[in-house]
């Protein structure tokens, strides 16, 4: 059995150039995760939350420290490589769902399909079954501006899994949904966690989704405060 | 889903500005047919109304005639050289001339000038701009061998009359000085002073006896072509043909018309300069649109590039809107072009109040009235012009878009 974490963050920092200053956005912190986790990331704004999923989802690179991916050092991949990877084995789900709106919902799912070159027919499939998997199959030729919020937060999650990533990154994916919304989608991701086996890391200082999550990673002025795992 | 569609719609998202921009672009369109069309008409006018002045698109001659026009030098067969370029596909005419300088006399007064010598019998109107702009009298006919047709402005000069008499004196072909009277049978009016003022016809048997020629011989064999353009083409299947005959040499019109080509040659080049510094400003207006659609959608790029797209796709994206544009633009190009374009190359802008009606240039009368003229290779010109330079223009924007790391590009918005 493969015992690599999925994720492996060694004293990584970030520090960013504002100006004259430097303000460092993560310090020195250190992390594992494992697949088929249901993690979230929280604490106040400013916290380096974000930071955190931009450095593990190879959107940004650490000033310092190592940030490996099922074993491979991001640090070692080109641009190309990293975009790669990031088609193939990360999932994005972001706070204002962020759909392409020139798109349909069928379209914006198939979309990192569509980048892998996976043939039409096959496309078709596993998008229609994963828009089935989030409710959303009736609305398939629907265009964003056509959604309700909670609604496009869906599409975004079937875009986010549709390709079996390794892992799916969701930052604050509740901050602009109702409850009755977040709830629907909460029970969606823990429902595709525990059923396909899909990692989720959350960032959020939203108490519902603390409240299902099985580990939380508490962070202040980005540093690691306490990582408390639940039963 | 396929780049070029997304492309599509991302151009259609933002309607008005597309088109707006599309009309800068079909403004182009619009500018360079201008530029080019009325170029395309005056030059070829120009080298038509110069052809038939005397020494058509194609002039067959002896190889220093162009540098010593002397009559010694001289085309032994000219008929069968003739008679070769007629079964030649493209050539519509080809004329026998004897060419010079001569004294012309009349009781009153004496003037130089030069002289055509032709075959009454094969020169028409159609390829001699002399015969086509009689005022009085006739050609000369082969019976006439004293026949001549004069410019009006020399008429005047010489106080000639029709059926008066013209003394005319040259140097044969062993370089001795002889004389012969002949009569006015027409007077010509090209409107152009400088040709109608030193300008005679005489009868080709006249000036071949005269000058001691052999019963065949002539200067040069002025060819007429279908289309200017063919030219170069069929000097060289000329020269092929005639590739043993080294006691011919076969010009084009630039060669034996120098200072036409080189006018055309020089206004030419303007033009493109005009039309380039033109492309340039609507290029630097669709670059400044392209990269204001780039800068708006920054975190959009940065959630595809977050999904997983390359670089290179995102630059291909942007170019892909680019060509899109252009499409548009060149087909709104051609809609608001095609009257204008129709109206110009029927009726044109009449400028001989401000020009006059015998404007000349480069020795070769101009048509006062500006007219279009739009050859297909101009035509294809213009049209991947305007689109590359449309595409050119989305380079630095599908680079800015490209190549800005997504952690940027998702910061926006």
């Amino acid at each position: 059995m493969n015992n690599t974490p999925l994720v492996q963050l060694e004293n990584v920092s970030r520090i960013y150039q504002q100006g004259k200053v430097q303000v460092a956005a993560v310090t020195e912190f250190s992390i594992h995760l494992q697949a088929g986790e249901f993690s979230v990331l929280c604490g106040p704004s400013g916290s380096g939350k974000t930071t955190i999923l931009n450095l593990i989802g190879a959107l940004d690179e650490p000033s310092l420290g190592t940030v490996r991916l099922e074993g491979r050092d991001l640090a070692e991949l080109g641009r190309s490589a990293l975009a790669r990877l990031r088609r193939d084995r990360i999932g994005f789900v972001f706070q204002s769902y962020n759909l392409n709106s020139v798109l349909t919902a069928f379209e914006n799912a198939e979309f990192v399909l569509a980048l892998q070159n996976i043939p039409s027919a096959e496309r078709r499939k596993r998008v229609m079954d994963v828009l089935g998997e989030v409710g959303m199959a009736e609305l398939a030729e629907r265009r964003p501006d056509e959604l309700s919020g909670g609604q496009q937060q869906r599409i975004a999650i079937a875009r986010a899994i549709v390709s079996r990533p390794a892992i799916v990154l969701a930052d604050e994916p509740t901050a602009n949904v109702d409850s009755a919304t977040a709830d629907a989608i909460l029970d969606l991701m823990e429902r595709l966690n525990r059923e396909q086996g899909i990692t989720f890391l959350f960032s959020t200082h939203d108490q519902r989704v603390m409240d299902r999550a099985r580990r939380l990673i508490h962070l202040r002025d980005g540093r690691l405060e306490h990582d408390e795992v639940r039963g | 889903m396929q780049l070029g569609t997304m492309a599509w719609r991302n151009l259609m998202r933002n309607k008005r500005r597309t088109v707006i921009t599309a009309f800068s672009v079909a403004f182009g369109v619009l500018l360079s047919v201008t530029f080019t069309a009325s170029g395309d008409y005056a030059y070829t006018n120009m080298i038509n109304t110069s052809a038939v002045m005397g020494l058509g698109h194609l002039s067959v001659e002896h190889p220093e005639y162009q540098d010593t026009p002397t009559m010694d030098k001289r085309l032994l067969d000219a008929e069968e050289i003739r008679q070769h370029a007629l079964q030649t596909p493209g050539v519509t005419a080809a004329q026998i001339r004897i060419m010079g300088q001569a004294m012309f006399a009349s009781g009153a007064k004496s003037v130089g000038g030069t002289f055509i010598a032709i075959d009454p019998d094969q020169e028409t109107p159609t390829y001699n701009i002399f015969l086509r702009t009689l005022v009085e009298g006739q050609c000369f006919t082969a019976d006439e061998e004293h026949g001549v047709v004069v410019g009006a402005k020399m008429a005047e000069k010489l106080n000639l009359r029709l059926g008066k008499k013209l003394i005319f004196t040259l140097t044969d072909k062993n370089g001795d000085l002889i004389s012969e009277l002949s009569r006015v049978s027409g007077i010509f009016k090209t409107g152009d002073d400088s040709v109608d003022g030193a300008l005679v016809l005489f009868p080709l048997a006249l000036v071949r006896r005269a000058l001691g020629y052999e019963p065949k011989a002539a200067s040069l064999v002025a060819i007429f072509l279908d289309d200017h353009r063919e030219a170069s083409a069929l000097q060289r299947a000329f020269a092929r043909i005639w590739a043993e005959r080294p006691d011919i040499d076969i010009l084009r019109w630039q060669q034996s018309q120098p200072d036409l080509a080189g006018l055309i040659a020089v206004d030419r080049l303007f033009n493109y300069l005009l039309q380039f510094l033109v492309g340039l400003i609507i290029a630097a207006g669709i670059t400044n649109t392209l990269l204001m659609s780039v800068m708006e959608r920054r975190r959009e790029f940065g959630i595809m590039m977050a999904l997983g797209m390359m670089p290179g796709q995102v630059i291909r994206l942007v170019l892909l809107e680019s060509c899109w544009l252009a499409v548009v633009g060149l087909a709104l190009g051609v809609v608001i072009t095609t009257p204008w374009f129709l109206y110009m190359a029927e009726i044109g802008i009449d400028f001989s109040r401000q020009i006059g009606e015998d404007y000349s240039a480069g020795g070769v009368l101009i048509d006062p009235v500006m007219k279009f003229r739009l050859y297909r290779e101009s035509g294809m010109w213009i049209g991947g012009a305007v689109f590359s330079l449309t595409l050119v223009a989305g380079i630095f924007p599908a680079f800015k878009a490209g190549t800005t790391p997504p952690v940027e590009n998702l910061k926006q918005g």
